[in-house]
């Protein structure tokens, strides 16, 4: 029996036919502004909520502050108290990037990692991690290394990485293969503002549902609809991929 | 800074190949073999190198016929020579990043 770590996020569970394997790393790959960030921050936030799992969060984008008034944006509320109680520890940019060099806080996550307290991890995001090394074949060995760290030790994590396209020819990075799941944040420009999707593409020892479903975003978090066809976006002719 | 007798070391026949060569862990045997190096001086100058901190043993690998191996990795990106003033030899280590995690991984296989 495989164990699951439940989003908690409306609809997403369901597709991902109950939840993400536990101890898994899982991308989630979209455009800036497509979700990425508040799909973690609502992942966290509902394990301490809804699952008492305390998580942590590692930004490289933003400072605690952001963090904070991100979660807080979407009704998130408690997101201060838990923070303060150690339920959801933050590493934010300041932190991580302290002496211009993440190797300090490298010695403080490792340590954190091994606290068993901790069960949910958000990476946000893979590229500023890429950057601490010099070439594809140094981020493969080490995005491998870690991930295997986080798994080892109990951690079931989420890691954003901006990638655009989801024409799968065109522009699938190789950590989409390294991870043990990847999911996609679609969004589409449209009159009144902007559809948005969601596409689970892969979820090792899982069986999903691998269409591509309407999510929003709107007080409260992310909504994701398992009734495709109640979206008319969602035409053949019309899907945003092909 | 460090010492003249790291230059000497490094000035050895074999040695800078040996750290060309060690970008990714390597058995003193594949050394020998890869680069055309007797086994004997080849320990030696793993041993100096060591000595000099530009080689690391970064582990012992299980071999298929179940015998211990050590691998070693340089442990340097670059050596720098300056005679402008007075003379400095500066050694710049490979990136901490990479090292912690390999330690940190190590452990987990070990455990």
């Amino acid at each position: 029996m495989i164990e699951l770590t439940k989003t908690g996020i409306d609809g997403l569970d369901s597709i991902l036919n109950g939840g993400i394997v536990k101890n898994s790393t899982t991308l989630v790959s979209g455009n800036p502004g497509a979700g990425k960030s508040i799909l973690g921050l609502q992942y966290i936030y509902n394990g301490v909520d809804m699952f008492d799992e305390k998580g942590i969060y590692l930004s490289f984008e933003e400072n605690a502050q952001d963090l904070r008034e991100a979660a807080e944006s979407i009704g998130l509320d408690k997101w201060p108290e838990y923070v303060e109680n150690g339920d959801i520890l933050v590493y934010d940019k300041k932190e991580l990037l302290r002496e211009n060099d993440f190797s300090s806080s490298l010695d403080l996550l490792l340590d954190d990692f091994e606290d068993s307290e901790y069960e949910r991890l958000v990476l946000d995001s893979l590229a500023m991690f890429n950057l601490f090394f010099d070439d594809e074949k140094e981020r493969r060995t080490y995005l491998l290394k870690f991930a295997d760290i986080l798994k080892q030790n109990g951690l079931t994590t989420l890691m954003t990485n901006e990638q655009g396209g989801v024409m799968p020819k065109t522009d699938i990075g190789l950590e989409n293969y390294l991870t043990d799941g990847n999911i996609y944040l679609l969004q589409t420009p449209t009159e009144s503002g902007v559809n948005r999707y969601v596409w689970v593409a892969k979820m090792r020892k899982q069986n999903i549902e691998t269409d591509i479903f309407p999510m929003e975003i709107s007080w409260g978090g992310i909504t994701v609809h398992e009734n495709a066809s109640d979206f008319s976006m969602m035409n053949d002719s019309e899907s945003p991929i092909k | 800074m460090a010492s003249v007798g790291l230059l000497r070391t490094l000035g050895n026949k074999y040695s800078a190949e040996i750290l060309d060569a060690t970008d990714e862990p390597q058995s003193a045997q594949d050394l020998s073999e890869e680069l055309d190096i007797p086994i004997a001086t080849c320990y030696r100058r793993i041993d100096e190198l060591t000595d000099h901190g530009l080689l690391e043993l970064h582990d012992s690998i299980l071999s298929d016929d179940r015998r211990r191996i050590k691998v070693y990795r340089r442990n340097v990106e670059s050596v720098t020579v300056e005679f402008d003033e007075s003379m400095s030899i500066d050694v710049e280590e490979r990136s901490e990043v990479t090292n912690k995690l390999d330690e940190a991984w190590r452990t987990l296989s070990e455990g």
